[in-house]
C-alpha cells in the first residue's frame, strides 16, 4: 500500500503535482522551520474498523492535548476512545459522549471562573466547533511516522513558526486566515474539529487544561491544517528560505 | 454533496473571510455549502458568494441562520404529487430522496395540504427536516433537506413524559360499545389533560362520514356525534385514514368538519411516538 501523502505544485517538469508522502513532509518541516518535536497527525474514528491497523490503544487515560503532546514530543502513536479521555468538553466535541449538563447548561465555566455570567458561558459553548456524528476513537502519531490518512495536522510551535506557516499556507493562493478561538476546549475543538468541518485552517492559544496538564509552553501557539495543504506548503517555505534565509 | 460548516460566534467581517477560504478550498470545487453562523455574521457574506460564484440563501434556523451557498446554475429538485393517493406520495418522495445526498433538498408541490402533511410526518421521522412550507399558485409546497437520522448509540434511554393518548377505532358504527368507548376515553384523557388524537381507519372512517355517528344512540349516554363534536370542541384531533377512506368511497367532503384525511405516514408517526399512550377501539 502507498503511504499517505499530501501533493507538492510543480516539481517534476510537465507534471502539475508532485507526490509527497507525510513521512518526507513531516520529516522536512521540522527542519525548515526548526520545530521542537513533530506536527501531529490526528485522526477521528468512526467506527473499530476506522482504526488504522496496528495501531494500540492508549494504556494511560490523559486528556486529548496530552495525547498530542506526547505524539509530538514523545513520538507515541496510538488510539483512545471515549474510556481513555480524560476531559469530557473534549471528548464532546470530538464525538465520543454527550457534552456533559453542566458543560452544556453553562455551569461549569461559569463556575470556573471564565464567564461572568451563565448566559455568555452558554454562548460560547453553543458556539465551539463540535461534531455532531458519534465517534468511536481519535488516532494519533507523529507526522513523519504516519500510517493512516489524518483529519488534521495539529502543529505546536513559536509565534514565529506560526507566522511562517501561515504564510505557506497563503504562499499559492495568497488572501487571509481568520482564526477563532474562545480561550476553552482549544486543542480539540479549535485545533481539530473546526479544521475537520471547515477544510481551512486554525489558530488557537490554548485553554486553561491544555497549559496546565500538557506541557505546552509560554511561548508556543497551535494550529491546525488540513493535511492536503500540506504539500504546497513545505514547497512554500523552501521558497522562503531561499529568500528569507 | 453538501458540505455543512459550523461557525458560529465568529463575526463579520471574519466569517465572511471564513467562508471565502472554505469556498475555494473544497474538497469537491463547486460544492454547494451550509453555513450556520450567528445572526449578524451574514454581513458582507452575499460579495464572498458572488466572489467565488455561488448564490446565497439565508434562513433562520431556531437560535442560528443558516447561509446556504448554491453554485449559480443549481437549482432545486422538484416534484408534485398531486393526484397521487395514499401512501403514493409518501413513497414516491422517499425515493426521491433516497437519490439525493445529505444537505439536498428537494420541493414537493400538491394541490392538498393534508398529503404534504402526511409527507413531512414521513421525512420527519426519517430524519430528514423541513426547510419551508407555502404555496406556488395552485399548489401547496413544503422544502425538504436530507439529514442523517440521528440515533442514540448507546446511550442511556430518555426518559418521556406520556402526556399524549392515541387512540386507534378500526371497527365503526357497526360495533356501538366500541365507537361510544373511543369518544369517551378521549373525554377523560382530554379531562386529565392530555392530548388527544384519535386515528380512524378501515370501518373506523365510518364514524366520520357525515350523518353516521347521529344515528348511534344508547339510553345510558349522549347520541355518538354529540360525543364526537364534544371531544373535537375540547381539543383533539381526528384523523381518517385517506386509504380506508378511499376504499370506501368517502372523500374530505363526506366528513365531520373538522375531521382530517391523513395517510399511512402520519398515522406510523403517531404509533411511533414514545410520548403517545396507545389505546385501540
Amino acid at each position: 500500500m502507498d503511504r499517505p501523502y499530501s501533493l507538492v505544485p510543480g516539481q517534476i517538469p510537465g507534471e502539475m503535482w508532485t507526490r509527497m508522502t507525510y513521512e518526507e513532509i513531516g520529516k522536512e518541516i521540522i527542519e525548515l522551520l526548526g520545530l521542537k518535536g513533530s506536527p501531529v497527525a490526528v485522526k477521528l474514528a468512526r467506527t473499530p474498523a476506522d482504526v488504522p491497523a496496528g495501531y494500540a490503544k492508549m494504556i494511560k487515560k490523559e486528556r486529548h492535548c496530552q495525547f498530542v503532546q506526547d505524539a509530538r514530543l514523545k513520538g507515541m502513536t496510538g488510539y483512545a476512545t471515549q474510556a481513555e479521555h480524560l476531559c469530557k468538553g473534549g471528548a464532546a466535541v470530538m464525538g465520543f459522549e454527550p457534552s456533559p449538563d453542566l458543560v452544556a447548561d453553562g455551569t461549569t465555566y461559569q463556575k470556573l471562573g471564565n464567564f461572568k455570567t451563565v448566559e455568555g458561558a452558554v454562548e460560547t459553548v453553543h458556539a465551539i466547533p463540535k461534531l455532531d456524528e458519534p465517534y468511536y476513537a481519535s488516532v494519533y502519531a507523529p507526522l513523519d511516522k504516519a500510517e493512516f490518512e489524518p483529519d488534521v495536522v495539529v502543529f505546536v510551535v513559536t509565534p514565529r513558526q506560526a507566522l511562517r506557516l501561515s504564510q505557506a499556507y497563503l504562499h499559492v493562493s495568497g488572501g487571509r486566515i481568520s482564526s477563532d478561538y474562545s480561550g476553552i476546549q482549544s486543542l480539540c475543538a479549535d485545533a481539530v474539529v473546526a479544521v475537520k468541518q471547515r477544510g481551512v485552517p486554525n489558530m488557537t492559544l490554548g485553554c486553561n487544561g491544555s497549559r496546565k496538564y500538557s506541557g505546552i509552553a509560554e511561548d508556543e501557539v497551535i494550529l491546525g491544517f488540513p493535511p492536503k495543504d500540506l504539500g504546497a506548503m513545505v514547497e512554500a517555505l523552501r521558497t522562503f528560505r531561499q529568500k528569507w534565509g | 454533496m453538501v458540505k455543512t460548516v459550523k461557525a458560529l460566534g465568529i463575526r463579520a467581517p471574519n466569517a465572511g473571510i471564513l467562508a471565502g477560504n472554505v469556498l475555494r478550498n473544497l474538497e469537491v470545487p463547486g460544492e454547494e455549502v451550509r453555513f450556520i453562523v450567528s445572526p449578524g455574521a451574514e454581513a458582507g457574506m452575499d460579495a464572498v458568494a458572488r466572489k467565488y460564484g455561488y448564490l446565497m440563501e439565508v434562513s433562520r434556523l431556531e437560535k442560528d441562520l443558516e447561509i446556504r451557498m448554491i453554485p449559480s446554475g443549481k437549482t432545486m429538485e422538484e416534484i408534485d404529487v398531486t393526484g397521487e393517493t395514499c401512501p403514493g406520495p409518501v413513497i414516491i418522495v422517499g425515493e426521491r430522496l433516497s437519490g439525493l445526498a445529505i444537505g439536498e433538498r428537494l420541493k414537493v408541490k400538491s394541490a392538498s395540504p393534508d398529503t404534504l402533511a402526511d409527507v413531512s410526518a414521513a421525512v420527519t421521522a426519517s430524519g430528514s427536516r423541513i426547510t419551508g412550507q407555502g404555496t406556488e399558485g395552485d399548489r401547496h409546497i413544503i422544502t425538504i433537506e436530507k439529514a442523517e437520522k440521528k440515533v442514540n448509540a448507546g446511550g442511556p434511554a430518555v426518559p418521556v413524559d406520556r402526556d399524549q393518548v392515541l387512540v386507534s377505532q378500526s371497527n365503526g358504527i357497526g360495533n356501538a360499545e366500541r365507537a361510544y368507548a373511543t369518544f369517551i376515553f378521549s373525554k377523560v384523557a382530554l379531562s386529565m389533560g392530555k392530548k388527544v388524537t384519535i386515528f380512524l381507519l378501515m370501518d373506523g372512517v365510518g364514524i366520520a362520514r357525515k350523518g353516521n355517528a347521529a344515528g348511534v344512540k344508547h339510553p345510558a349516554f349522549a347520541p355518538l356525534d354529540q360525543l364526537m363534536d364534544e371531544v373535537m370542541k375540547a381539543g383533539a384531533t381526528i384523523y381518517a385514514c385517506e386509504l380506508s377512506a378511499s376504499f370506501r368511497g368517502i372523500g374530505q367532503a363526506d366528513l365531520v368538519p373538522g375531521v382530517k384525511l391523513a395517510g399511512a405516514a402520519t398515522y406510523i408517526q403517531l404509533l411511533s411516538d414514545p410520548a403517545n399512550a396507545i389505546v385501540n377501539f
